[in-house]
């Protein structure tokens, strides 16, 4: 059975004429079997910290754990793991057979057994026909060399399993195929594994759980269920899916029922609330608080008496499976454009046009210091 | 009984690491700093006493550099260094950039032959230049035999080539490949979007070229200028072959130590030469960092080529005289080496004696040469490598001081590293003055730049996720090192150390101070069969030095394709 991973207030800091402190004290633990996803933005830390887990960087205080085992000064050709890099990282100068064949041959095995393990392997990625050619890896396209770079991080059956973002490469059909194909090759091995990505949709669609890092800090971790819906704080909120934001106060609080009133008209909205309970007794009359809305929860209306808020349609984009809507408040002009996503074109607005938005209330988030309340 | 424990498990801990690395990496750095940081500090330290005089710091002065005050003869020779060398810049640039860019933009055919012939005088010994022109523009040269018959009509006569204008002219041939191709490589790779652009918003053809084209391609040129500068500076043989009374750094170095055996004072001397190359690096960076852009995007499309039938034919017609110019010592020494003596119109006496001798004359002086060669080159590219392995891989605290040590011996005049390892090992408890191994260690060290750059190169274009990978999946330093790193930049370290091998044939201006009668080779023999007057065995001796050399470098075209000359640029 694959260990689990434990971070104990990992501190990273790059020396240098600016001293970079990537990370900044990460704690957390990564379930036995879990696909574990590392998503941010770029520079937030992820791939410092799969780099760090790796043993390819040294940390600067703190300690990593497989299992009971701490392995925070054990170089990383002893750890005993697999990694996908970015760049797939094949050896140009040997055939797809010696590339998946390398770490066996550096374990020592025996012909018979590294013939073996090869097949197998290359069956599990789907690729068993490639070895008959056994051809140079530069001759295969990128989805191959996506599977031969997984196969030879596995083929010797490392504890756990390390990609950094193995997608970022191919183009986005194929990416959409080949995550699908990680988590089915993922949950057949049930090796404990660390993705990285900067791609929400693409983390959301593979891992069990992922963890949101900001500026060398984990935010949140979770399931993609929680992460979208009941999101810690507003950079979460923004950063996995859009989040409308509007600055108001809280005017009255009546059991799961409370009212806001908006900054920017005084114009009040009646809310029924059900999301995270964590700082319940924070709401309370008097209260400035930001509300947010997902861009498919709100909606649009040509009618003044449809909606709260008026604003103007600035741009219409038709996505196929929504329209939506790009709209300049017009009552409050610092503040940022609306997004609205409906599922119908709007008969009668086009561009220009001034339109009426409206809350879903039994769908909307109060945040207070950025965080989720 | 806890102490026991702690230190088992100290040892323990200890026993996981790989110290391999460190073994190895630490016998380059070793050579680096017997072979080149202590015999510089030694010379650097005679050049502040008298000859004969302890190395203490009573015996601290000046003298030996008041010679530049007090000589007219150092004074002269400085004069002379300086102004060779920036009129060779100039003049390389004046003609080079030119034909740089009718090859480059302008139809015309041909362009791979004018490309490779335009190699062949810097893989030519400079001095084989040199002597060749005195066989055409000397005291009896053909072309000035003929050019004097018809200026006579008029009453004018050509100066025979000794003297500033020889050295000038023939430093010039020398060294007009290096801009010719470094200012051809930008014309090419130039970003056409951008003078397209240009054309779109109405500029014309002139103040495109002044504009865009001249100010993108200004980078190249410095780098091509500093090559040229630091080569016309340090070269011994030109002015040693036509400088007649008129001496400069190099020679008088070689007369301080050949004909005084005074260190202390060509150390002051030597000292003085690197200080005028450090003032034109200095200048060099100095006007290229303020004008080095970053290219934006990577154009994949060539520039669009002129086909006027007038700028086509004024470029056909300056290429081929350019060339023809420049390839004439090559014929000559060709020429010459089927005759007796060439005074006049025509060589007569055709022989093919010259080239039966070589084996009874010579036979010494080609086996030192390839035997010093080609060890010296192993050695090299081993150091070379290592270096360039630890610069770029495993980033040292003091990487950047490693880069400058190694990179020195770039910049040095050959003959000041040889006045650096006289200076250390001629006296005192190491003496290997005379000995092979003192020519192997100045070749070794005036090389190990041209390996470190090539592997240098070949590093920073592999992916270093690729040794990753392999360290992941569980391979030591040694193992990775082995399978992935060295099999993927061995192409760097064989044309590199191939260039190495070209080079070190031909290599006069070092092995003129170090060699003895035992380990004598082929360009000092041709270099006296030259002061000797023998031109004949000079030139079938030359020939023979030329085809080797040639068929190196068209070995090492061969594993690194058209990129050839960028093992030549200065970083």
């Amino acid at each position: 059975m694959c260990p689990n991973i434990i971070y104990k207030d990992v501190v990273k800091k790059f020396e240098g004429k600016e001293t970079v402190e990537a990370l900044k004290g990460v704690s957390f633990k990564i379930q036995q079997g879990e696909l574990f996803c590392l998503l941010g933005p770029s520079g937030c830390g992820k791939t410092t910290l799969l780099r760090i887990s790796a043993g390819l960087e040294t940390l600067t205080s703190g300690q990593i754990f497989y299992g009971e085992k701490d392995i925070t000064s054990i170089p990383p050709f002893r750890r005993n793991i697999g990694m996908v890099f970015q760049s797939f990282a094949l050896y140009p100068h040997m055939n797809v057979f010696e590339n998946v064949a390398y770490g066996l041959r550096i374990r020592k095995k025996p012909e018979n057994v590294i013939k073996k393990k090869v097949t197998e392997i290359m069956e599990l990625v789907g690729l068993p026909d490639v070895l008959r050619r056994n051809p140079s890896p530069t001759a295969l396209s990128g989805g191959q060399q996506q599977r031969i770079a997984i196969a030879r991080a596995l083929v010797y059956d490392p504890k756990i399993l390390l990609l950094d973002e193995p997608l970022a490469s191919l183009d986005a059909k194929l990416r959409r195929y080949m995550r699908a194909e990680i988590r089915r090759i993922q949950k057949t091995t049930n090796i404990t594994t660390i993705y990285v990505t900067h791609d929400q949709e693409e983390a959301m669609a593979i891992g069990d759980r992922l963890a949101i890092m900001n500026s060398g800090l984990v935010e949140q971790i979770g399931s993609s269920d929680q992460i979208y819906h009941y999101p810690d704080s507003m950079f979460v909120a923004n950063f996995i899916g859009k989040m409308n934001f509007f600055p108001g106060a809280i005017q009255e609080v009546q059991g799961n029922n409370c009212k806001i009133k908006l900054d920017c008209n005084q114009k009040i909205l009646d809310l029924f609330y059900k999301m995270n309970q964590k700082r319940k007794q924070e709401i309370r009359k008097g209260k400035k608080i930001v509300l947010g809305s997902r861009p498919e929860k709100l909606t649009v209306s040509t009618d003044p008496e449809g909606g709260l808020l008026p604003g103007q349609i600035r741009i219409i984009q038709n996505l196929g499976k929504v329209v939506r809507y790009e709209i300049t408040p017009l009552l409050d002009s610092k503040s940022k454009l609306i997004e609205v996503d409906m599922e119908e074109k709007l008969s009668g607005a086009k561009e220009g046009d001034t339109v009426y938005i409206n809350f879903d209330r039994k769908n909307t988030l109060l945040f207070s210091g950025k965080k989720a309340i | 009984m806890g102490i026991i424990n702690n230190l088992k498990e100290f040892l323990l801990e200890q026993s996981k690491k790989d110290y391999t690395p460190y073994l190895i990496l630490s016998v380059p750095l070793l050579f680096l700093v017997i072979f080149l940081v202590w015999p510089l500090g030694m010379s650097i330290g005679k050049a502040f006493v008298l000859r004969g005089n302890e190395l203490i710091f009573d015996n601290f002065t000046f003298a030996n550099f008041q010679r530049f005050f007090t000589s007219s003869m150092y004074q002269r020779s400085l004069r002379n260094s300086f102004v060779i060398s920036f009129s060779v810049v100039f003049f390389t640039l004046l003609i080079g950039v030119p034909m740089g860019y009718f090859v480059a933009r302008v139809e015309m055919p041909f362009k791979k032959l004018i490309l490779s012939l335009g190699i062949l005088p810097i893989i030519t010994p400079a001095f084989v230049g040199a002597f060749s022109w005195v066989i055409l523009l000397g005291k009896q040269g053909v072309v000035r035999y003929m050019a004097n018959k018809v200026l006579g009509l008029i009453g004018l006569s050509l100066p025979p080539i000794y003297g500033l204008f020889g050295i000038i002219f023939t430093m010039t041939l020398t060294y007009l490949p290096f801009v010719f191709l470094l200012s051809h490589g930008a014309f090419k790779s130039a970003n056409p979007l951008l003078e397209e652009s240009a054309m779109i918003m109405g500029a014309s053809q002139s103040r495109i070229l002044r504009t865009i084209t001249m100010p993108l391609i200004l980078p190249s040129l410095g780098a091509a200028s500093i090559l040229v500068f630091i080569r016309a500076i340090g070269n011994f043989g030109i002015p040693a072959v036509l400088g007649g009374q008129q001496y400069v750094l190099p020679t008088l170095i070689y007369f301080r130590v050949n004909g005084f055996w005074d260190l202390n004072g060509a150390s002051a001397i030597a000292i003085l030469s690197v200080i005028i190359v450090v003032i034109a690096l200095t200048i060099q960076k100095k006007v290229v960092s303020a004008r080095e852009y970053e290219t934006i995007s990577t154009a994949s499309s060539e520039c669009k080529l002129h086909r006027h039938p007038f700028i086509k034919t004024i470029a056909i017609i300056y290429c081929s005289l350019v060339l023809l110019i420049s390839l004439a010592p090559q014929i000559t020494i060709i020429t010459m080496s089927f005759f007796r003596q060439w005074i006049g119109f025509l060589p007569t006496g055709f022989t093919l004696e010259n080239y039966k001798i070589i084996p009874q004359i010579a036979s010494k002086a080609i086996k030192n040469s390839l035997f010093l060669a080609t060890s010296a080159s192993l050695l090299t590219a081993l150091i070379g490598t290592l270096v360039a392995y630890i610069t770029e891989r495993r980033r040292p605290k003091g990487a950047i001081l490693i880069d400058f040590t190694v990179m020195t011996p770039f910049v040095l005049p050959g003959i000041v590293v040889s006045v650096a390892l006289l200076s250390a090992f001629s006296s005192g408890p190491i003496n290997i003055s005379g000995t092979f191994l003192i020519l192997m260690i100045s070749f070794v060290v005036r090389r190990t730049p041209y390996v470190f750059r090539s592997v240098a190169a070949s590093l920073t274009q592999l992916d270093e996720a690729l040794e990753e990978s392999s360290t992941i999946s569980g391979a030591s330093w040694y193992y990775t090192f082995r399978k992935v790193t060295f099999p993927l930049i061995l192409p760097g370290i064989i044309a590199g150390s191939i260039l190495t091998f070209a080079t070190l044939l031909q290599e006069l201006s070092t092995s003129i101070l170090l060699y003895s009668a035992k380990t004598q080779t082929l360009p000092i023999q041709i270099y006296n069969a030259v002061a000797d007057g023998d031109f004949g065995v000079a030139s079938s001796l030359s020939v023979l030095l030329l085809v080797t050399v040639f068929i190196a470098v068209y070995l090492m075209n061969l594993f690194v394709g058209d990129s050839a000359s960028s093992g030549l640029k200065l970083g």
